[in-house]
């Protein structure tokens, strides 16, 4: 059961990253390999902030 | 100067100039309303005076207030709940002729930009000016107390 909640929290966490990713790509001006890099990281960090900040809305 | 500077003048000589101008004075609910509008009308000059400088990376400028434009009227929206629930404004006509100046601009440009990344990120930029803005204008006339809390 505590395995099957990692994997949903760990599949949300994906599911924020990707439109995340895309977004951070759209807005930057040149694609370099270091922009993808930072880029990966700041949507990672943000989608864990995405998934608290749902959690804190819908009260689970 | 080309024709989108020139647009850009005009918009923020009459649009933005007029919001200041209803700032300036008068009731909480047309303050309110032409701050509101301010940062909606003063979004599309940016996009224009990037076109018309041809330095796409001045679009980021209009971004960054498209962002931040809505989320500052939300705050007004929830620190003058009180005040603005006994007389709240509903510029209806304002608000979409904003709505539609920022849509056809964000078009216009989008047009003059062609394929590309850029071009996705203008019609970002365009869904959060619109969207924000009619979101913002909604708080402010009272359409969403349901949700709040207190």
């Amino acid at each position: 059961m505590k395995g099957r909640r990692t994997l949903l929290a760990l599949a949300e966490v994906a599911a924020w990253w990707v439109p995340l990713a895309a977004l951070w790509l759209v807005l930057i001006s040149t694609v370099d390999p270091l922009e993808l890099a930072v880029g990966a990281g700041a949507s990672a960090l943000t989608a864990f902030v995405a998934r608290g900040a749902r959690r804190a809305v819908s009260g689970r | 100067m080309n024709g989108w500077i020139l647009a850009a003048v005009l918009v923020l000589v009459t649009g933005v100039g007029a919001t200041l101008w209803g700032v300036a004075g008068g009731p909480l609910r047309r303050r309110a309303t032409a701050q509101n509008l301010c940062t909606a009308l003063a979004c599309p000059v940016l996009l224009l005076l990037a076109q018309g400088y041809g330095r796409p990376a001045y679009v980021d400028l209009a971004l960054v207030l498209a962002v931040l434009g809505p989320v500052g009227t939300l705050v007004f929206a929830r620190l003058l709940a009180d005040e603005l629930a006994d007389d709240p404004p509903h510029a209806r006509g304002p608000t979409w002729t904003a709505a539609a100046l920022g849509a056809a601009v964000v078009g216009a440009v989008a047009v003059a930009t062609g394929p590309g990344r850029a071009l996705v990120k203008l019609l970002v930029i365009g869904v959060l000016l619109v969207g924000g803005n009619l979101i913002a204008s909604r708080a402010l006339a009272g359409g969403m107390q349901e949700g709040r809390g207190d």
